[in-house]
């Protein structure tokens, strides 16, 4: 077994693995299913959904801003995705989903930095709008996709966790390695700093608001995919999931950080949790529950070290 | 409507370090015209009167486009619909006026009205109502310990408060709706006193509550104080802590009060009472001219707000227009609404770029 010494390492590492660990451990003996490799696939392939828009979220969380409008702008590109794939093609209409997406984001991005309206009320404008258009474009209906099973690889297998993958390993290079990534977190630390040295925090704040959007389409695309049927409604709620799962990763609020692995973990041990009640028959009911005490609970002991830390540091 | 005496202008970071807001800006080059103009405060203005203004304006459009909006039952629904976000609003706008804000109003509402709706038929409308705002009150102080005492960031603290009380409301009702139609319960929610309807004057009490204690009371000044500068106020002495703690009980007691009323209203109440409350309220108080960033804002424009969201709605249905649609307006005035004061700072600051082309 581990050591307390090595615990306590892993614990400051990250707090979310650590609690993944234990929560895993836990449902591995509580429940003969869990640790089986069909089931350890689905608790990923959910994770990945709502992984992908949080991964987006990172990125606009540590740039100072959020994003409100996810949950509809996934709604509104899968239902554009799920008409336009009898009539172009799977892969054209998949691509067109997705740069929709990023378009909506881009208008989000327009909307903070030249209408200069803050973050929380230009998405949550766009949240309304790109909703009332979905569900206009939907006349309110099912759109299904019949015979089209090409579309359904989208959400079949390891193709969400992949592109989940995929997308973290893309992220932490951007961020970690390019100049863009540089800016996007001088932003989020400092705008008018940034501004003053020469970052052209606009253009830096389109590009974070298009790549949300863009990833927020994505998960749409596979939510539409796992029922090959587009619908207005679908994906709604999923902007604050999303901005949970990056908090559990521990990317703090205040922007100018972002922790790609943990947004992982955090999407992760949402998913394994719910899943673990599900296999102990326990009432949906309780996810949610359990859900906002993972959160407060995580953010208290964030809170506890840092009065420790401050506490250390000034006696 | 009084301002406190404390700084209070300013409070959105992006704006204090613009160019063409920093001294340069107000030297003897510029106008006279130009510094009339900006004594005159648009900001101030707009902020206090802007919605009310527009509201005046959506009226008397509707009444010329639609004959059947000016009588006397539709006003009466349309001030009646205003009531159930408004109230709730309140107290938002006492949250946001001091910097921070509560997303868990709609899990609160939920579990509030389904309390007054539960326990009315069996203990009476009085019991309904004081248990809903108790109710209201002690998640308030919830959210107020876990943001003060553990120091949690509001967002997170009510976003997990908003998944805990949402999911709790489900088990403790079991996802049932709890109906009751009893005369004097409902009378509540759809009674009128003469044309007005009674959701609609305890709306106008509460905003009148509310005003009294943002621009009467020392609380009040704290609220403003703290909105502006937190820590400025706390080395001021402010008791920033027990202020913000009162604050999120006073957001919570509004919130119950107006669940109980909407209960009343639909004689029910179900765990998943009204998806998006939180962000419907928080667009109200917004639309309102309070800001965000906290330290302005005010009740009346509240009111303003939450009566023009209901006229536009009440507009567009009595012109059969699509539920769908009506949502992309919703966005769209808020937008429009919010856009309008950095639409006016931009072309400020091109203005005075043009009269100083030196620098």
């Amino acid at each position: 077994m581990l050591s307390k010494r090595a615990v306590f390492a892993l614990f400051r590492l990250s707090p979310v693995g650590l609690t993944l660990l234990v929560v895993g451990v836990v449902f591995t003996l509580l429940t003969p299913t869990f640790l089986t490799l069909n089931n350890l696939l689905n608790v990923c392939t959910s994770a990945s959904v709502v992984a992908i828009v949080g991964l987006g979220m990172t990125l606009a969380i540590a740039s100072g801003n959020f994003d409100l409008s996810v949950g509809s702008t996934a709604a509104f590109a899968g239902c554009i995705t799920m008409s336009l794939v009898p009539q172009i093609g799977v892969m054209p209409a998949i691509v067109s989903g997705v740069l929709s997406g990023g378009l909506i984001g881009w208008v989000n991005g327009l909307i903070v930095t030249e209408l200069r309206v803050p973050a929380f009320i230009a998405t949550l404008g766009m949240l309304t709008i790109v909703r009332g258009a979905a569900l206009i474009y939907t006349r309110g209906r099912d759109i299904y996709l019949f015979g089209k099973t090409e579309y359904k690889m989208l959400s079949s297998g390891m193709t969400p966790v992949l592109l989940a993958l995929a997308l973290a390993v893309l992220f932490s290079v951007l961020l970690g390695q390019t100049r863009f990534g540089r800016h996007i977190l001088a932003t989020g630390s400092n705008i008018i700093s940034a501004r003053r040295v020469g970052v052209r925090t606009s253009y830096v704040l389109w590009g974070v608001f298009a790549i949300v959007g863009a990833t927020a389409a994505l998960s749409g695309l596979i939510l539409s995919a796992q029922v090959l049927t587009g619908n207005g409604r679908l994906a709604t709620g999923l902007e604050l999931s999303a901005i949970a799962v990056v908090v559990l990763g521990g990317t703090p609020l205040t922007g100018g950080k972002a922790s790609i692995p943990g947004t992982l973990l955090g999407s992760l041990l949402v998913a394994v949790i719910n899943n673990g009640l599900n296999l102990l028959n326990v009432s949906v009911f309780y996810q949610n529950v359990t859900l906002g005490l993972l959160l407060l609970g995580a953010l208290t002991l964030e809170a506890l070290a840092a009065h420790r830390t401050l506490n250390r540091a000034t006696a | 409507m009084i301002e406190p005496a404390l700084p209070v202008k300013s409070a959105n970071p992006l704006r204090t370090v613009r160019p063409a807001k920093t001294d340069e800006t107000v030297n003897p080059e510029v106008g006279q015209a130009s510094r009339a103009i900006r004594n005159l405060d648009w900001d101030l203005l707009w902020e206090k009167f802007g919605i009310a203004t527009v509201l005046a304006f959506v009226w008397i459009l509707a009444a010329l486009a639609t004959p059947r909006f000016a009588n006397l039952d539709n006003l009466a629904s349309v001030l009646r619909q205003s009531a159930f976000v408004g109230v709730a609003a309140v107290g938002m706008t006492i949250a946001i006026i001091a910097g921070t804000f509560d997303l868990s109003v709609g899990s609160t509402q939920a579990l509030s009205a389904w309390t007054a709706v539960a326990i009315a038929p069996y203990f009476g409308v009085l019991p309904a109502f004081i248990a809903a705002v108790a109710v209201g009150g002690t998640i308030g102080l919830l959210n107020g310990s876990l943001v003060v005492l553990v120091r949690i960031p509001a967002f997170i603290a009510t976003l997990g408060t908003m998944f805990l009380i949402s999911g709790l409301t489900f088990i403790l009702t079991n996802g049932q709706t709890a109906r009751f139609n009893g005369k004097d319960f409902v009378w509540w929610g759809n009674g009128l006193i003469g044309n007005i309807p009674v959701p609609f004057i305890l709306f106008l009490f509460c905003a009148a509550i509310g005003a009294f204690i943002l621009h009467r009371t020392s609380f009040g000044r704290y609220v403003f104080t703290i909105g502006s500068n937190a820590g400025a106020a706390y080395v001021a002495g402010v008791p920033v802590g027990r202020t913000i703690l009162f604050v999120f009980v006073v957001v919570g007691l509004f919130t119950g009060l107006g669940a109980a009323l909407l209960g009343s209203r639909l004689y029910s109440a179900g765990p998943g009472l009204e998806p998006g409350f939180e962000l419907n309220v928080i667009a109200t108080v917004v639309l309102g001219g309070t800001r965000l960033a906290g330290g302005r804002g005010s009740m009346f424009g509240t009111v303003a707000a939450a009566i023009l969201f209901a006229t536009l709605s009440n507009v567009l249905n009595l012109n059969h227009v699509d539920a769908f649609v009506q949502r992309v307006a919703v966005g769209l005035v808020l937008l429009l609404a919010l856009s309008v004061e950095g639409v006016r700072q931009r072309l400020v600051e091109r203005w005075n770029r043009r009269q100083r082309p030196s620098s």
